[in-house]
């Protein structure tokens, strides 16, 4: 049976507009109930889902008070992220929901807050508070007033791109001292166009408006910002809200709040969903149903000719719409699944015949089609593509299956898909699911790779034997120190990877770029190519050098590239590493996880002898002296390019 | 007014977070733990969106000021409600 607390949140993410207030009461008693009698996970779980980005501010607030209950209560896992939070406006109002956001997309964090307005003296002072919290992640919180050089009107345009040059260099060489004293990534918000123009319908064209000068500086930052600085789109939310119901100027004069507090929620999911993207846990996989989600009608009753998509009908041309919106996420990475209760052959059918379907077989990484319960299937797709459930977005126009989607695999985000097709994209755009952290090509790449990987299973599965199978692969790997070319998908992968993850720690571009130069460490990365085609990086590697012991710190690899000998690889050229600083002894060790269950083996595989173990938590040791000698593979090594680097 | 009192105790409730906060007309920000500016700000959002109001700036702190209580907010909210009355 149920609970009435899962039950109560159900009710709450099913409900209509019109019973949202009554079923959010409910919800919160519930809530509060489980946590006097010491529910603390239970009511986590229902935090978690209930944390919604249309909330209304109160009620965000009450959630994030059930929040700081159930931490009270609970013992933290693993340290939290150190998150430092300086604004040029009073963050208060913000920090609370922040967190609770945070909490929902699973990021746990230990915060900073200075007092507003002294963002500046917090950064250049080394004796702030700022510097003894060493903060991993910095929020720079500031809007167009903290903007030091803004033009008087009748200045020339030459006057007010030296200003704008000014005022990136002043906020470039904040981040830049930030990052050099404290090694931390930074997230910095941009500027809000205010919504009075002194110059009419010539804002954006006269030479020194106060408009036309805050696009420009939020030009410059997108464009010049360093690497370690994640720009936080700020004005695009004030576009959405609308400029004039986004501000509300009572609430500056009064609160130094930079909107109007309604809006304060989304700000803060917006925020959290860059901060949590930054430590890798956006999610990966849109999931889609079929008949009405991707066209009108039923495939299966209405037949190919029967259903309603593309141009010439209104709603046949919304689900056109949002077939393209989806194909977008497609081609900048984000993988694309079906999940379908119908015969698979009718299923596939439109893909294969209807012209006016955008979406295509090759598009779709996994296609599942068949009678089985949508819950099962999401488990399968999860384990088909070997990413977490929670890593899924499902999106099905029948509330029953969303429903029983929400009860038994909680993990997956179920957006409230309305009826009407023309909103499915608002709505899943609200949710911010798919948020990206750092431009990297391998994200653009990502479909390719499971497309490539569904062909190498097709091999696999021809070859009689594993040996046979890698050979034919034709594997050429790359290895080489991380450099500054492979710093941003190090971190990425560093960030993200949960599976085959000996210790996941995780470490900002800024951390990694230290580990790289300094003498003291070894660091690795893998980059695989086959017949098939090109894997990028996938395989990272990060190790201490202490006397003659050589500690490995991190080690990772892609789930795609598993059982394909490149553990094997590097290894070998870990230890030949080692070898030439003069080690003796080659050490690791598996911090268990919930997901990293099978790299459990992985140096036991690799013939270490386990030393020490407490638990599940295991202590490795190679002697290169008596146990090593090179391990066999499959794999040739490229040449590197550029002499030297090793 | 008394169904104002008890929408509005009840948004108090909500935002202090504790379910026995009783208002009385003359109950001041004094007597009340935790209503700081801060909260003050939280409670006028709150009673804005309840009852979908709005508050001119100088109204926003004149609430909180000396000799004003939750007496004054209850006629300032039934003015609102009611402006014919």
């Amino acid at each position: 049976m149920q609970q009435p607390l899962e039950l109560s949140t159900d009710r709450f993410l099913a409900a209509a507009a019109g019973e949202r207030g009554i079923a959010f009461k409910q919800l919160l008693s519930q809530l509060k109930l489980a946590v006097k009698d010491d529910q603390l996970d239970a009511a986590a779980a229902a935090l978690r889902r209930a944390a919604l980005p249309s909330l209304d501010y109160t009620s965000a607030r009450s959630l994030h008070g059930v929040l700081k209950r159930v931490r009270s209560g609970t013992r933290r896992v693993s340290p939290p992220v150190r998150l430092a939070i300086l604004s040029g406006f009073s963050s208060k109002y913000l920090t609370e929901l922040l967190e609770l956001f945070l909490f929902a997309a699973g990021v746990d964090v230990e915060i900073y807050e200075a007092d507003y307005g002294v963002f500046r003296q917090e950064i250049l002072d080394p004796d702030s508070q700022l510097h003894a919290f060493r903060p991993k992640l910095l929020y720079l919180a500031t809007g167009w007033r903290d903007l030091a050089n803004r033009p008087e009107i009748g200045a020339s345009t030459q006057q007010v791109r030296e200003l704008v040059d000014r005022e990136l260099e002043e906020w470039s060489r904040l981040w830049q001292t930030a990052h050099d004293r404290m090694t931390c990534q930074i997230v910095q918000n941009n500027f809000d166009l205010p919504p009075w123009r002194v110059l009419g319908n010539h804002e954006m064209r006269h030479p020194s408006s106060l408009g036309r000068f805050i696009s420009l500086v939020n030009q410059s930052f997108f464009e010049q910002a360093s690497p370690y600085v994640t720009i936080h789109d700020v004005d695009h939310l004030a576009a959405s809200a609308g400029r004039w119901s986004w501000g509300d100027e009572r609430y500056f004069h009064h609160a130094k709040i930079p909107c109007a507090p309604e809006y304060l929620v989304d700000y803060a999911h917006s925020a959290a969903s860059v901060i949590s993207a930054l430590l890798g846990k956006a999610k990966k996989c849109l999931v889609l149903d079929l008949d009405n989600t991707l066209w009108g009608g039923v495939i299966g009753d209405d037949g190919l000719g029967g259903i309603r998509l593309g141009q010439g009908d209104g709603e046949a041309e919304a689900f056109q719409d949002f077939q393209r919106y989806a194909k977008g996420l497609q081609s900048r990475g984000v993988i694309l699944a079906v999940c379908s209760k119908n015969d698979e052959r009718t299923a596939r059918e439109p893909f294969e015949k209807h012209t006016e379907m955008i979406l295509r077989l090759e598009d779709i990484s996994c296609f599942v089609a068949n009678w089985d319960d949508k819950a099962d299937n999401l488990r399968l797709i999860a384990e088909q593509l070997n990413i977490g459930l929670d890593s899924l977005v499902f999106v099905d126009d029948n509330p029953a299956e969303r429903a029983i989607v929400r009860r038994f695999v909680p993990e997956v985000g179920v957006p409230e898909i309305p009826a009407d097709p023309a909103d499915f994209v608002r709505v899943l755009e609200s949710h911010r699911y798919f948020q990206i952290a750092s431009l990297g090509k391998e994200d653009l790449r990502r479909t390719d790779y499971y497309r490539a990987n569904v062909a190498r299973l097709q091999v696999r599965q021809s070859a009689t034997d594993i040996d046979s199978f890698l050979a034919s692969l034709q594997m050429v790997a790359r290895i080489a120190p991380i450099e500054s070319a492979t710093l941003e998908r190090t971190t990425q992968l560093i960030n993200k990877s949960n599976q085959f993850n000996l210790t996941t720690r995780r470490y900002s571009s800024a951390e990694v770029q230290a580990m790289a130069q300094d003498p003291g460490w070894i660091t690795r990365t893998v980059s695989l190519a086959d017949r098939f085609g090109d894997n990028g990086l996938i395989s990272v590697l990060l190790a201490r050098v202490e006397g003659d012991v050589v500690e490995i710190d991190t080690w990772l690899m892609s789930c795609r590239v598993l059982k394909r000998g490149v553990e094997d690889l590097l290894l070998n050229d870990l230890c030949a590493a080692a070898i030439g600083r003069g080690a003796r002894t080659v050490r690791g060790e598996f911090i268990p996880t919930a997901r990293n269950a099978l790299a459990r083996e992985h140096y036991q595989q690799l013939g270490f002898a386990r030393i020490r173990d407490e638990s599940e938590h295991t202590w490795w040791e190679l002697r290169l002296v008596d146990d090593w000698k090179p391990r066999t593979h499959h794999i040739q090594e490229a040449a590197l390019d550029g002499a030297g680097s090793r | 007014m008394e169904q104002v009192r008890d929408s509005v105790q009840e948004v108090f409730r909500e935002v202090f977070d504790d379910d026995e906060i009783v208002l009385h007309d003359a109950t001041t920000a004094g007597d009340l733990e935790g209503w700081d500016s801060l909260m003050h700000i939280n409670l006028v959002i709150a009673i804005e969106k309840r009852f979908a109001v709005r508050f001119a700036t100088a109204e926003i702190s004149w609430l909180k000021e000396d000799g004003q209580n939750v007496g004054s907010l209850l006629e300032l909210l039934t003015r609102k409600l009611h402006p014919e009355a």
